[in-house]
Formats: structure tokens, C-alpha cells, sequence
């Protein structure tokens, strides 16, 4: 970055002072103690199953996991750097429809007879399995697709939108118009894609002669292994430099412009890692909802892991999570009559959570856990209060 | 020769109804800067009080037009007393609060008058159509063309020639500067947010007797508005008149050549490249923000 934008020349806005004092009295955790709580919730999720044996809980389980991936993508891009991803859909739905894909390879020779077609391909007339389904006969392909493509295709839109410094409010529409872009393509190419029905049927996911039937514990442990890789890899993510650079950049862009570094390389790379993360996190939903639907790229379900998000925490990976866990769990366990006021409550829960609480339960928690040690430490402060005159 | 007439129509047509949706949004918008996603159910909400109004009143549109307006202005009131207002200087998280109410204006129609589709009747007067230069034309096509173009007239009225409209352009350039004048500027934007919320709730009257009433029909409408808006440029009604017809003819000539789906995807396409390259929208204000 050589030059620096005109625009920041006619524009003399005053810029805040660093608040330094904030920041020296602000807790030094060591990372250690950040972890900590990462190790906890996967080794809790790990150990379900050996509590858990009815399928239909584990199966309930594994999707809220899937689901809980997806969140925890959002809050990498939009907590951790800033990008709000109206669109967050693209990619899980990428993940989906790829791992539908070979999903209904397997099972169509059942459904179509020898010449192996799908179903919804033998309705639009198509003679012959198109190029590009070809490839997905193969397990590997499928799951190198459902995460590569994502990213791919993020990194590409995250080159466009960030060289030109798009940044706020444009981000979220342009990736809200590639959502809806995304969304209507795969409805309108019905031959291919299943249109509005979307791609059904599908037959068990099989690696390494495991079946992953979704009604296992062996996919609950595909599921929340996923997301407990995905996390670990979030968190080291953002404690690299890359992650803070990422944050700082949250923080002021024009700062980070002026110390030289090329804001939207790391821009891109924080995206397409989210995007690839909703890529699993979507493959993940297609096995245990056996289908792959236009609708994991609407509007409505986007917005949603917006609100799981917000709701958990977004500027925590595991915040989010726990926010998308909660919300679809509550969701879950309501009885059909209360399923209609839950909306209301969903809705007023997220304007509160937004007006009030803008780092979520995560932020609660964090805030909690300040005022503790800070009690704490006063106490201690009373008792000796030399030593603490001495840190300063 | 007649093809293109109708061609032409038909992107007028699409263009109107859109201009309609994004008339208050831009307002909302464009002076106050609240990107507003519950948008779509103020329309819902207009398209809902018609369809109640005709059915336990029995009034026929055009005097519904009134009531609608007033009905959804007042909600828009309230939504900006209780929630909006906390936001101003958070503008991303106004899009989070606002699908939040969203949602649930959505739920409480969906309890209160069921999930079923509902119908709102065309007006007799308006139901047939005319002969124009060998094409047919819907009267009541006609009609929505015509009362956007009024309801652009009085907002544009609104805006530049009343006492209201001279404090709400103060407000938008400078708010202290406006306040130290004496403006009273949280009030004005409570009824800005009305005005728009009613100007929705109009938009939604209108749509009722060509499209079904449904409690998710406003989620596509917010979206194509939203594109309209940022397209035409903030806090420049002129760019979202000629935004609202670029799209509506772009949408309709699409739409003549390949199908519907698919000119929506290419318009939106459009969008994208457009946005990144001219953030500001296509017309957008010239005075200080």
C-alpha cells in the first residue's frame, strides 16, 4: 500500500485518542485461559454420545452442531474483522448442494435405473449426467468441493468488493444481492440443480467404510468433530497475527492502511475462511436433513445466523456457537403450540440482545467475569494495598 | 412495434411498483441513514389493514387509502419511539433491530389473521383496461403508475417546500448544528420514520389487489427496494425514480428475453457490479453529510 486515499486528505475529521488507559487496565489473560473454555465445550460435546443414546436426540444434536459451524463462521468474519455477511448463505448452500450432489449420485441408480440419472434429471429430459455432476461421484471430491468452492468463490467476490474498500453497509448489500443472485440461479436451473424442490433423497455419506448414517453416533461424531476442529482453528486463527491484524482492522481501518499492511488481502483470506467453514457447516446440514433445499440460501435463514450470532456473542467464536445452539435448541423443544409466540419472543429477544447487549451472552458472561476479578482483586486491594500501588 | 410497447409498459409497470416500495425507504434512509429491513412488513402491514378493512367494513380501496396511511404511520411511530432512536450511531445494527421487528410484526400478523392467503378486490371503476396505440392496458396498472408519480410529487413537496421539510434537510446535513438552532431533531425523525412507515403502508394498500397477501410477502419487496435505493443514491429522490425505472425495465426486458428468475438474478448482478464501483449510488446528493 504506497499511496494513500485521496479521500482522507479532504476529509479532516478528528480523529478519537487511543483510550490507553482502557486498555492497560483491561485483564491479561493468558492465552492458556482463553482456551480454556474452547477445550471445555468440545470435550463436552465429544462426550455426548456416551450419555445420549437415543438416535433421534443424537440426530437433533448433530444438526444444532451443524448449525452452530455456521454461526461461528459469521462471527470470524463479522466479529473478528468487520465484514457483515448478509449472505452467509452462499456458502453453506455451496457446501449443501455439493455434498447433495454426490450424495444423489449414489442413490440414483436406484431411483432411475441403469442409466444412473437423477431423478429431477430424467423429469427436464437431460440424456446424459451434465460435466460438472460427473466429478461427484467420488466421496473425496464432494468434501474437497464443499469446503474449496465456498472459499473459492468468497475470495473471488472478497477481491472484488475489498480492493475497492468496500466496506459497512455496502459489504452487507452486496453480499445480500449475491444471496439472492445465488439463491434465484440454483432455483431457475432446475435440470441441474432440482430447482425449487432442491436435491432429495439422499443416500448415506461413506468414508473409509464407516456409513455415517445420520441417525448415528457415528455422524454425531463427524458433526461435532467438524465444528471442534473448526473452532480450534478459529481461535489459533485469531490469535495469530493475521487475527490480530484482522481486529485492528475492525478497530480503524485508516490506521492499518498507514502502517503499510494490504488491508485487503487479510480481508479476503478472513472471508473466504468463513466462507469455507459455512461450507461444512452446509454439507453437514444437507446429511442430516437428507435433502438440499434453494432455501439454505434465502434470505430468512441467513439472517438467522445473523441472529444466533448477534444473540451468542459476535465477537466470540464460541459465543456464536453457543447462540446458534441455544436458539435452534429452544426452538426445538417447544411444543407446536408455543412454536408460533417463540417468533414474537425470537424477535423481541434479538432487538434487546442488539439495543443492549451488542457482544452478546458472550460479552455477558465476559463482562460477569471483569466485575468478579475486578471484585477480587479490590478485595485483595484492601488487604494490601502497597503491592498494588507498587504494579502500577 | 406493439411488442415493444408492451415491453415498455410492462418495465413501467414493474418500475412503479417498485418506486412505490422504495419511496419511504429512501426517505428513511436517505435523511436519517436507518437502513431499515422491517420495510417490507410496513408494506405487509398496509396490504393487511386494506385487506381488513374491506372485509369488515366493506370499503373499497380508495377510501382505505387514508386510514392505511395513517394506520401504518403510527406504527412506524411507535417502532421508532421504542427502538429505532437508540440506534443512530450503531447504523449496521439498525439492520439487525429492524429484521428483529420484522420477525415479529410477521408472527403477530400470522396470529392475528392466520397464514392463509388473503385477496384485496380491484376497485370496479378500475378493473378493465384501456386500449393505448393497439396495446391493452390494465387500468389499474395505470392507476399505480399515476399514484406513484403523485405520491413522488407530494413527498418531493414535502421534502423541499414545507416548514417540516426545511428542518428535516437540517437535520440530514448537520444534526448539533440543527439542534443549536432550536430544531427539535429527534421529534423530526420520529416523523420522517412515520411519514415513510405510512408511505410503506400505502405502497402495501396499493400491491394488495395484484399480488396475494401473505405475513412473508414483505421479504422479497425490502430487498428489491433496498437495491432500488442504493442504486438511485442516498438522499437523492430523483436517482430513486430513475433507479426504480432502470431496474423495472432492466427486470422486464430480462425478463422478455430469458424468464423472470433469471432477469432478477442478472439485475441483482448488476447491483453488485454497480455498488462496487459507485458506492454513492448513481445520483447521489451533492450536499454535505
Amino acid at each position: 500500500m504506497t499511496s494513500l486515499p485521496d479521500r482522507h486528505d479532504r476529509r479532516a475529521e478528528p480523529v478519537p485518542r487511543p483510550a490507553i488507559a482502557w486498555r492497560v487496565s483491561m485483564p491479561r489473560i493468558t492465552s492458556a485461559a482463553q482456551f480454556l473454555p474452547y477445550i471445555l465445550f468440545c470435550g463436552a460435546i465429544l462426550a455426548v454420545p456416551s450419555f445420549v443414546s437415543d438416535p433421534f436426540l443424537l440426530n437433533k444434536f448433530a444438526r444444532y452442531l451443524a448449525l452452530g459451524l455456521a454461526a461461528a463462521a459469521l462471527a470470524l468474519s463479522w466479529g473478528y474483522c468487520g465484514i457483515l455477511n448478509l449472505g452467509q448463505g452462499v456458502g453453506f448452500g455451496l457446501g449443501a448442494y455439493a455434498m447433495a450432489m454426490h450424495l444423489k449420485l449414489k442413490t440414483s441408480p436406484v431411483h432411475t435405473g441403469s442409466a444412473g440419472l437423477p431423478d429431477f434429471m430424467v423429469w427436464n429430459n437431460l440424456d446424459h449426467l451434465p460435466w460438472f455432476w460427473q466429478p461427484f461421484h467420488s466421496g473425496l471430491f464432494a468434501l474437497a468441493a464443499a469446503v474449496l468452492l465456498p472459499a473459492l468463490v468468497a475470495a473471488l467476490l472478497g477481491w472484488f468488493m475489498f480492493r475497492a474498500r468496500i466496506a459497512g453497509v455496502y459489504v452487507a448489500i452486496i453480499t445480500l444481492a449475491m444471496l439472492a443472485v445465488t439463491n434465484l440461479v440454483f432455483v431457475d436451473q432446475q435440470a441441474y440443480t432440482g430447482g425449487l424442490n432442491g436435491i432429495t433423497d439422499l443416500a448415506w455419506f461413506e468414508m473409509g467404510g464407516v456409513e455415517f448414517d445420520p441417525y448415528s453416533p457415528a455422524f454425531y461424531y463427524l458433526s461435532a468433530g467438524s465444528l471442534a476442529f473448526f473452532l480450534m482453528l478459529g481461535m489459533v486463527f485469531t490469535r495469530s497475527k493475521a487475527g490480530l491484524v484482522l481486529r485492528a482492522i475492525r478497530g480503524g481501518t485508516d490506521r492499518v492502511l498507514f502502517f503499510g499492511y494490504d488491508m485487503a488481502s487479510y480481508q479476503c483470506l478472513a472471508f473466504s475462511l468463513s466462507a469455507g467453514m459455512s461450507g461444512v457447516a452446509g454439507m453437514l446440514y444437507a446429511m442430516v436433513l437428507e435433502f438440499a433445499s434453494p432455501t439454505f440460501m434465502g434470505v430468512p435463514l441467513s439472517l438467522s445466523m445473523v441472529i444466533w450470532a448477534a444473540v451468542g456473542g459476535r465477537g466470540s467464536l464460541l459465543g456464536a456457537t453457543v447462540g446458534a445452539i441455544l436458539v435452534n435448541g429452544t426452538q426445538g423443544s417447544l411444543s407446536e403450540a408455543f412454536l408460533n409466540s417463540w417468533q414474537l419472543i425470537l424477535g423481541a429477544l434479538f432487538i434487546l440482545v442488539v439495543v443492549f447487549l451488542p457482544n452478546g451472552l458472550a460479552g455477558l458472561v465476559h463482562n460477569l467475569g471483569a466485575r468478579l476479578s475486578g471484585r477480587l482483586r479490590g478485595m485483595a486491594a484492601d488487604r494490601a494495598p502497597s503491592a498494588l500501588l507498587n504494579r502500577r | 412495434m406493439d411488442i415493444l410497447l408492451g415491453q415498455l409498459f410492462t418495465g413501467l409497470s414493474i418500475g412503479s411498483v417498485l418506486l412505490l416500495v422504495a419511496l419511504g425507504l429512501a426517505i428513511i434512509y436517505g435523511t436519517m441513514g436507518v437502513i431499515n429491513l422491517a420495510h417490507g412488513e410496513f408494506v405487509m402491514l398496509g396490504a393487511y389493514a386494506t385487506w381488513f378493512l374491506q372485509s369488515t367494513l366493506g370499503l373499497t380501496l380508495l377510501p382505505c387509502l387514508l386510514v392505511v396511511f395513517l394506520m401504518v404511520a403510527a406504527a412506524g411511530w411507535a417502532v421508532e419511539r421504542t427502538i429505532v432512536r437508540f440506534l443512530y450511531r450503531r447504523p449496521l445494527d439498525t439492520i439487525l433491530a429492524t429484521w428483529g421487528i420484522g420477525i415479529m410484526l410477521q408472527q403477530a400478523v400470522r396470529l392475528a389473521a392466520g397464514a392463509d392467503l388473503r385477496y384485496v378486490q380491484t376497485p370496479d371503476q378500475l378493473a378493465g383496461s384501456i386500449d393505448l396505440a393497439g396495446v391493452a392496458i390494465p387500468s389499474y396498472r395505470l392507476f399505480i403508475l399515476a399514484f406513484s408519480a403523485a405520491l413522488l410529487g407530494l413527498t418531493w413537496f414535502v421534502v423541499q417546500r414545507t416548514e417540516f421539510g426545511m428542518k428535516l434537510r437540517a437535520v440530514t446535513q448537520n444534526r448539533e448544528m440543527a439542534s443549536c438552532y432550536g430544531i427539535d431533531s429527534a421529534r423530526i425523525f420520529t416523523l420522517t420514520f412515520a411519514f415513510g412507515s405510512g408511505l410503506a403502508g400505502l405502497a402495501g394498500a396499493l400491491i394488495a389487489p395484484i399480488k396475494s397477501v401473505a405475513p412473508d410477502m414483505g421479504t422479497n419487496f425490502v430487498v428489491d427496494a433496498f437495491m432500488v435505493v442504493v442504486v438511485g443514491g442516498v438522499g437523492s429522490l430523483f436517482g430513486t425514480v430513475a433507479s426504480a425505472g432502470l431496474i423495472g425495465g432492466g427486470t422486464a426486458g430480462f425478463a422478455f428475453l430469458l424468464n423472470d428468475t433469471l432477469a432478477k438474478a442478472l439485475v441483482f448482478l448488476g447491483v453488485v457490479v454497480l455498488v462496487r464501483f459507485r458506492p454513492q449510488g448513481l445520483f447521489a446528493a451533492t450536499g454535505r453529510r
